[in-house]
């Protein structure tokens, strides 16, 4: 007789008022195993998670914990249960040291009077079973992101979770601590940890999974054994048929060199320069590990925060005192990385959001607004790049990521910037979207705007690039031609001193 | 309308409660609720501190907060009293630089005016006054350009000129020629007095008296009501000037370009240096508190010389109807009206300007905005400059309403009066959201509760306590609103795919 599987969920099934999120989605995971969900944004991915972790309530349906069905009411039920889940956006408090953040709310206590000692002693021991070597009184907020997500992995360990649900671990973790993750999961699947992995990494997944499962429209769309898992069969059913080309490759032609740096020098890395060139029509990618000062090149560029030196010409000429107001008006924008704090007005609508930019242009009488002229721009916006909404008066936080892109590209397009500084331009987009806005950066460098942009997976650098840039602590560390590009140099630059 | 559908239903619901609460004031006490006078008072009030609610709710949507309000309409009231301050002076002064009462001379700047047999005024201060008549005139020897005066009369005191100041003053005095029961006849005419200047009547040994001019005859002699009883030709008189320190508009100009300058500081240290606006304001209000004070010795300052002008701003009114058989007389404050120019303004501003959608985005996410390349800090920092000018605006409005400042109390606590109002009509202190209507429908809700408070004879020692749990029922009402709203919101967007 087989023993039952360590979690079992049986047609699960989750309306919320005028949608169907998950209709009849079933999924078992036997201890020691890797189950990857994938899926489009909207696929019903979170919810799944979300209802796992307590978060949410199924309308029907059964889960199942060794055979015995347990009712997952809330975060402490879920986690009573043996299941936690690891958000994409970390849940520690960075003010405190590792062992508090471990026991917080546990905390072993004598006379109301925490037990630092004990807390101490008895972190190190999870911290070593994830394999960081850090202190348990370190401050959070000491650590890079990939050790804060140890702690958080030692956190749910420390409970006897037995079933551990990872949610885009990998997006803000460079490779080298992503690597170090996929280890880390490893050898907690030996340890018989029961382990869901969401990603939209399609190489992640096929490192790690023992299978796949894909979710389309809320309904299981399919299930991928060990040897049947391959980019192209998870790509065709995530997405209901199979892209040829992700990276729509059109030629085109270069103009003369528009943005000119000279030693740049950044306050996160006061030691080191920075010296690059765009030219119009050309579409330079940035590569390099998390750190590397990727995010505060283009962030110093737009003028965020100030340069301690150096020089940036824009069409030739020399800018100073550079500010992002200075910058927009020089025809440089920047679509940033954290899309919901930097890029968008998350409550307010997206014609307001398109609009925002152009707003000071679009005036009458010197002052009064000009909304009529707002609108129609939003209109054409929205036809131009495909924003799926049912109107412009939707506020941004409603729509999925790839549309929340959108509408910030649209923003910028809508002063037709010279010079466009993309920072993690598809992170946290589905496939769907990534392929629209690959074929939106095409079109603008094919219109001879200059593009320069950060990413972290070198699949999309190597697929959209014409030339590469690889960032080392706050320096160019190499340059490689399309011809040139293998991912091997790339990280070959990123990592050797 | 996904957009701007709660801040409608915001609206909508205290519009909702304040028309229920007039609803029952009629009914309950429709003789003194209705009455002409309590309407117009509840417009006035609502006026007053409407102005104020307007300008903090420009900060409040930017996300910033000010709490120099209060101290700065007492500021503003009291450079105001300051500014209008009249100071009485007899006509013709002359300065007296040094005296000897022994010898009854007094050393006095050089003035050919004055004839042996004329009478003059002594005047070393208020309370030190005195009549004498002059006896000689010769020029000083030691000093070119003064005269020496040999006086009869009664001077007590040696006293010399320290650091090249006057001691005292003098001034010619006019014998009064004739005396009816209505008017004073003088022997020459005075074509620099105006009415309501004031006359003193000074007699050798008798005390003096001071009468105010009503009327003046156009050939100069003067007019007075009721001043002549008692009055014999062995009076002289010394006509006194009004001397205003500032005219009303350039004292108004003057008040309002320094709360301006106020609120230009507030907003160079938040924006440029980074400061906290609870911690910028909060200094604000104790140091403008302070200066009141101080620039007043504490003393209580009034308007009684300006009744006729600006008082008629401040207690004026633009009738309606007048009083009739059973009928009250009933007119529109003035402070209403300019309440209501200031409502649409503000409206205009907030709405229909880039800068105003401009300051909706600042206030919901100043990087977001930073970030679109829009100068986030000259937009703060406006907030703060129109904050100011509305406190500036509203303390002189309060000043002449109320026409008695006490320079320790006035004001206190009218910046969370008109935080209260604003929170009340949707502006939210995270930033981002508010509406000037809904300010002024908050601030009329919270006039109409003081008023209800007093007509009801409810102890007005619970005045805070109910205000303040009606705000609390306010905003709680909103807050479940909010969540019903969003949940409604989410499962729509939801049915939308992507």
């Amino acid at each position: 007789m087989n023993a039952p599987p360590l979690l079992s969920v049986e047609h699960l099934t989750k309306t919320f008022p005028g949608v169907r999120a998950l209709s009849n989605v079933s999924l078992a995971l036997k201890s020691g195993e890797v189950l990857a969900v994938i899926g489009e944004n909207g696929a019903g991915k979170s919810t799944l998670m979300k209802i796992l972790a307590g978060v949410q309530t199924a309308d029907s349906g059964r889960i199942m914990i060794d055979g015995q069905p347990v009712r997952l009411e809330n975060a402490r039920a879920a986690i009573a249960a043996g299941i936690v889940l690891i958000h994409q956006e970390l849940n520690l408090c960075d003010n405190l040291n590792v062992g508090q953040n471990i026991f917080l709310g546990r905390e072993p206590q004598k006379f109301g009077f925490v037990k630092s000692r004990e807390i101490n002693f008895r972190s190190q021991a999870y911290l070593q079973r994830v394999g960081l070597n850090v202190s348990a009184r370190s401050i959070v907020s000491s650590l890079t992101i990939g050790k804060q997500q140890m702690v958080e992995i030692a956190k749910a360990l420390s409970v006897d979770a037995k079933i551990l649900i990872f949610d885009e671990p990998t997006s803000s973790l460079s490779a080298s601590e992503s690597e170090s993750l996929f280890r880390l999961i490893d050898d907690l699947r030996r340890q018989g940890v029961g382990i869901i992995y969401i990603s939209h990494r399609l190489g992640e997944v096929r490192r790690l999974a023992d299978r796949v499962l894909v979710l389309r429209d809320g309904e299981n769309a399919g299930e991928l054994g060990r040897h049947e898992i391959t980019h192209d069969r998870m790509v065709s059913l995530m997405v209901g048929r199979e892209i040829a080309q992700l990276y729509g490759r059109t030629e085109h032609p270069i103009g003369p060199t528009v943005l000119e740096v000279d030693s740049l020098v950044t306050t996160t890395w006061p030691q080191q320069s920075v010296s690059l060139q765009v030219r119009a029509g050309e579409i330079v990618g940035i590569a390099g590990l998390v750190g590397s000062g990727r995010t505060e090149l283009l962030q110093t560029l737009f003028g965020i925060t100030p340069a301690l030196s150096g020089s940036i010409r824009i069409a030739g000429q020399a800018m100073e005192n550079m500010s992002p107001v200075t910058a927009v008006k020089c025809g440089l924008a920047l679509v940033p990385e954290d899309r919901k704090q930097h890029g968008l007005l998350t409550d307010f609508s997206i014609r307001h959001n398109v609009g925002l930019a152009k707003l000071s242009h679009n005036r009458w009488a010197g002052i009064f607004a000009n909304f009529s002229k707002q609108k129609t721009e939003t209109g054409e916006m929205i036809r131009r790049l495909g924003i799926k909404t049912p109107s412009d008066r939707q506020l941004a936080k409603f729509l999925s990521g790839g549309n929340q892109q959108k509408v910030v590209l649209g923003k910028w397009l809508a002063l037709s910037p010279k010079i466009l500084l993309l920072d993690e331009p598809t992170r946290g987009i589905d496939v769907g979207a990534k392929q629209e806005i690959y074929r939106l950066i095409e079109q603008l460098a094919a219109q001879s705007m200059a593009i320069l942009f950060v990413s972290s997976e070198l699949e999309e650098i190597m697929g959209l690039a014409d030339r590469v840039l690889v960032m080392q602590e706050g320096r160019i560390a190499g340059e490689l031609l399309r011809a040139d590009f293998t991912e091997e140099s790339i990280l070959q630059m990123a990592t050797t001193k | 309308m996904t957009e701007n559908l709660t801040g409608l239903i915001k609206i909508f619901g205290i519009t909702l409660l304040l028309v229920l609460l007039w609803v029952l004031l009629s009914i309950y006490t429709p003789s003194t609720f209705l009455a002409s006078n309590n309407i117009e008072n509840l417009m006035r009030r609502t006026a007053l501190y409407g102005v104020l609610g307007i300008g903090v709710a420009f900060v409040i949507i930017s996300s910033g907060i000010d709490l120099s309000i209060g101290s700065l309409v007492c500021l503003s009231a009291c450079l105001l009293g300051s500014f209008l301050q009249v100071d009485y002076v007899a006509t013709g002064t002359t300065d007296v630089w040094n005296f000897k009462a022994d010898a009854k001379t007094l050393v006095i700047s050089d003035q050919s005016g004055y004839q042996v047999g004329d009478h003059v005024w002594y005047e070393k201060d208020r309370r030190n006054r005195t009549l004498l008549e002059i006896k000689g005139i010769s020029p000083n020897e030691k000093t070119a350009g003064q005269s020496v005066l040999f006086v009869s009369g009664d001077l007590t005191r040696d006293q010399q000129s320290a650091d090249g100041q006057p001691v005292a003053k003098i001034s010619k005095a006019y014998s009064v020629t004739s005396v009816a029961d209505l008017a004073v006849v003088f022997e020459i005419g005075f074509p620099n007095l105006n009415p309501r200047d004031k006359i003193s009547f000074v007699h050798p040994t008798a005390s003096n008296r001071e009468k105010v001019v009503d009327r003046l005859d156009p050939s100069g002699s003067v007019i007075l009501t009721d001043a002549a009883a008692g009055i014999d030709e062995s009076f002289y008189a010394v006509p006194i000037l009004r001397l205003p320190r500032m005219s009303i508009p350039l004292a108004i100009v003057s008040v309002l370009g320094i709360a301006l300058t106020l609120g230009f500081v507030h907003g160079l240290l938040i924006t440029r240096l980074n400061l906290q606006p609870f911690v910028v304001t909060l200094c604000g209000l104790m140091i403008y508190r302070g200066l009141s004070r101080w620039l007043t010795n504490d003393q209580t300052v009034g308007f009684i010389e300006y009744q006729d002008s600006l008082g008629k701003i401040g207690t004026g009114r633009w009738e309606l109807w007048p009083a009739g058989d059973g009928v009250e007389s009933f007119g529109i404050p003035y402070s209403f009206f300019i309440f209501l120019l200031l409502t649409l303004l503000a409206m205009v501003l907030l709405n229909l300007t880039v800068w105003g959608r401009h300051l909706l985005a600042v206030g919901r996410n100043v990087e977001a905005t930073r970030y679109s390349g829009i100068d986030t800090n000259r937009i703060i920092w406006l907030t703060y400059i129109i904050c100011a000018g509305l406190a500036g605006l509203g303390g002189m409005m309060f000043a002449i309403d109320s026409n008695s400042i006490a320079p320790s109390a006035f004001g206190n606590f009218f910046e969370l009066y008109a935080i209260a109002a604003a929170v009340l009509g949707g502006c939210s202190l995270r930033g981002g959201a508010g509406s000037i209507l809904g300010v002024v429908v908050g601030t009329a809700l919270m006039q109409t509760l003081y008023n209800a408070i007093i007509l009801l004879k409810i102890p007005d020692e619970l005045e805070f306590t109910i205000i303040g749990a009606v705000i609390l029922f306010g905003v709680i009402s909103d807050e479940l609103l909010h969540r019903t709203a969003a949940a409604f919101k989410s499962s729509r967007s939801a049915a939308t795919p992507n």
